[in-house]
């Protein structure tokens, strides 16, 4: 009796984060720096700052040429549909498909690497602000519900997030791509800087250095991380701490406030729910490695385990007072699955410029926000899409293709080629309640758990709106004179943007959606959810800064919540 | 010893002087059959002398380490092996198969029995038409002499020589200037990596 109260108490905390990623590691940090006695559980593997072991490789260094081997895509055939992520520089951060499976009533490309820090070690850093343009859109078209917030409630939280992360960019005064609190931009390269002087001029568009979560300058409040090093190496791992991700910036704070315990090879598996207290108590964890169940308690709990994760725990968390999934009252939990579509564009090759160059290997290329849909402008389609793209001089691949041969295909290749110009667009995804997860439990992982099944397609607006993404690209590769353009539209499934969100949607009304305004689950408010679970439309801007500022907000929240003893 | 020094001995040995053609019948053979640098784990001997030879062709030794120096053959070797699936392994066999064959047409000889001057007429003989007909119909399949062409190059410029001799690369560039003079951009070479 003494002992099962003594073990309690050992495993009792003030809060509990499920999850290391982009947004665990802030729940982490905040919730810790805030004073609480905070467990932090990560399913995979610990990964400490600097354990990147392909970090510093050189091209001669990794085999094939940095090719995988058919082996490589046995164990990882769905990681490898991106067609870059399952390389020797970088597989070891993505999961073996075989021991994490997952089941596809219809196709979804879930990419997702389980360690310390998760995908905030091989995300594309690209940081945008959204403004009342996507925080009004679902109401002003009558689609699902309406947010419970607008920017002006978020405003004030990526002011935060963003200085501490270290954010570089260039100011607009774009009202539908909100400037932020930056660190000096990467420069635009000599093709990029004309694109940006013709798609503003005969289009009245911008063209903008990419926003990314690199630190262009020093910064004296997170002493650890170093600089930028202009490697373009960044998906291995930066022991420089170059970029953000929670191994290099919000872990070591976490930990430095000595109010961090971080347990990896923790899988958490349900939400324990106490009906008479109308809390939950605590998590249901699998350790991966000695295959014991345990029990961990906390006042509160951060749910961060990634959008299909985190729903997944709800889903299997299953209760007298909640049957069909943890808070799901509405119905809405594991539903309306968005994700950004893209895969379409152009590239152009440019004449002249031969006497300029560029030196370093910059992480961003430039950015052209949205412009469609907004002011008089009205398509046969709903929302927008901005395009992510880059400029730089052929190298020797264009060699091939030439009758160069010998010592003359030497001298030529070693001459950069002329200059080339692409887009890519990032197109909205609009929610849709039929899209969605749930439970299978006729297949089971590595651990013996069940695995997630998905149903979730691209709807009519997707496809209509992919048109303007392929056409507007090349006219505006034209605008700047380039020759030869070809287009693409490569439409893969759901999941390929890597910015899946929804299935755990915040609305104002509990009928129609399970978390509130705060990221508190409406029918339990011990329980946030921060990751992209909680996202109630998908704008086309990268998420990843969204979902930061909204957990600094929640876990804010919670503490003086916890303070006032509301939960 | 080399064939050279064996025929240089031999000479010697039995007191006679060699001449200037003999030597050159022995030096040929030296030059078109260069020992293997590696152990092949696909192709076979013969396979990879001819894959040795013909990338050496396309990417020769000049004032900078060639095709053979930069470990090419050995790349492309394990490449195909672990890379390649089982029907793009046989393409390229059947490829390289008929790449030989047509040289006993084009001079009389397997690729590797050739003069330097033979294997280099053909190869480029056989290049060149590749390269009009896939600038004439770029949904032509991809020729094997291209193929080879561009694992050469891959091998080549992933190579520390190719890459810093050839090309130039910097590991830790430090900073990022987007718009410079080409000459003001490190050595003004192309750059190995992006």
């Amino acid at each position: 009796m003494n002992l099962n109260v003594e073990a309690e108490k050992k495993n009792t905390y003030d809060a509990i984060v499920v999850g290391t990623g982009i947004t665990g590691g802030w729940a982490a940090k905040e919730l810790s720096e805030k004073g609480l006695k905070t467990l932090v559980l990560e399913r995979g593997r610990d990964v400490k700052h600097g354990d990147y072991p392909t970090a510093t490789l050189n091209p001669w260094e990794l085999p094939n040429g940095d090719r995988p081997t058919q082996e490589d895509l046995k164990t990882q055939g769905v990681q490898a549909r991106t067609g870059y992520t399952v390389r020797p520089s970088s597989k070891h951060w993505f999961v073996n498909d075989l021991e994490h499976p997952y089941t596809e009533t219809k196709r979804m490309d879930w990419m997702r690497g389980y360690h310390v820090g998760g995908r905030s070690l091989m995300w594309g850093r690209h940081s945008y602000r959204w403004s009342d343009l996507d925080f009004e859109a679902n109401a002003k078209d009558g689609i699902a519900v309406d947010w419970p917030v607008r920017y002006a409630d978020i405003a004030p939280w990526y002011d935060y997030v963003e200085s501490y992360i270290g954010v570089s960019g260039q100011s607009e005064s774009y009202p539908y791509l909100p400037d932020g609190k930056f660190l000096p931009a990467m420069d635009l390269n000599c093709a990029e800087t004309e694109l940006r002087k013709s798609v503003k001029e005969k289009l009245n568009r911008i063209v903008t250095p990419g926003r990314v979560a690199h630190a262009t300058a020093p910064m004296p409040h997170t002493p650890w991380r170093g600089q930028c090093q202009f490697r373009n190496m960044c998906i291995r791992g930066c022991p420089f701490g170059g970029y953000f991700s929670s191994n290099a910036c919000t872990l070591p704070a976490a930990e430095k406030s000595n109010n961090m315990t971080l347990r990896p090879n923790s899988v958490v598996y349900e939400l324990i729910y106490d009906e008479q207290k109308g809390k939950a108590t605590g998590v249901k964890v699998l350790d991966s490695e000695t295959g014991e169940q345990v029990e961990y308690y906390a006042k509160v709990i951060f749910l961060c385990a990634s959008t299909f994760g985190s729903t997944f725990i709800m889903l299997n968390s299953i209760s007298k007072r909640f049957p069909n999934g943890f808070g799901n009252d509405s119905g809405e939990l594991g539903c309306n699955i968005m994700d950004h579509h893209l895969g379409v564009g152009a590239n152009g090759r440019m004449d002249g410029m031969e006497d300029q160059y560029y030196s370093g290997r910059k992480a961003a290329g430039f950015y052209i926000p949205r412009y469609r849909n907004i002011g008089k402008d009205k398509r046969d389609y709903l929302r927008g899409f901005g395009y992510q793209g880059g400029g730089g001089r052929q190298g020797w691949a264009r060699g091939v293709a030439e009758l160069a041969l010998g010592a003359d295909l030497k001298n030529m290749i070693s001459e950069p080629g002329k200059w080339t110009i692409g887009m890519g667009g990032f197109g909205e995804f609009l929610p849709v309640h039929s899209n969605r997860m749930t439970i299978n439990h006729n297949k089971k992982d590595k651990h013996g758990l069940p695995v997630i099944d998905f149903d979730a397609e691209y709807k009519e607006n997707e496809f209509k709106m992919r048109k303007d993404m392929m056409a507007d690209a090349a006219e505006m590769l034209e605008a700047v004179g380039a020759k030869n353009i070809t287009t693409h539209d490569n439409l893969a499934a759901p999941g390929i943007g890597i910015h899946e969100m929804g299935t755990a949607r915040m609305g104002k009304d509990p009928k129609t959606s399970v978390l509130n305004k705060y990221n508190q689950v409406h029918a339990c408010k011990n329980v946030f959810v921060t990751d992209g679970s909680f996202m109630t439309s998908a704008s086309c801007v990268n998420p990843s800064l969204t979902y930061m500022a909204f957990t600094a907000r929640a876990t804010d929240y919670a503490v003086s919540e916890l303070k006032k003893q509301n939960l | 010893m080399d064939r050279r020094e064996a025929l240089r001995k031999t000479a010697m040995l039995m007191g006679a002087a060699v001449s200037a053609s003999t030597v050159g019948a022995f030096l040929y053979g030296c030059k078109t059959r260069p020992d293997l640098t590696y152990k092949p784990v696909f192709f076979n001997e013969d396979q990879a002398l001819l894959i040795s030879a013909a990338s050496e062709i396309i990417i020769p030794k000049t004032d900078t380490p060639g095709a053979i120096e930069a470990g090419v053959p050995n790349f492309i070797d394990t490449l195909l092996k672990d890379c390649y699936k089982e029907e793009d392994q046989k393409k390229f066999l059947d490829g390289l198969n008929e790449f030989d064959q047509n040289a006993i047409k084009a001079f009389g000889n397997r690729f590797i029995e050739g003069s330097p001057e033979q294997q280099l007429d053909y190869l480029k003989k056989v290049h060149d038409e590749a390269v009009n007909a896939k600038k004439a119909d770029p949904k032509t399949p991809q020729p094997f002499i291209l193929k080879l062409k561009e694992l050469t190059l891959l091998g080549f410029f992933v190579s520390e020589p190719g890459a810093t001799q050839v090309l130039q690369y910097i590991p830790v560039p430090g900073s990022y200037k987007g718009c410079i003079p080409l000459k003001e951009a490190g050595n003004g070479k192309a750059w190995a990596t992006s």
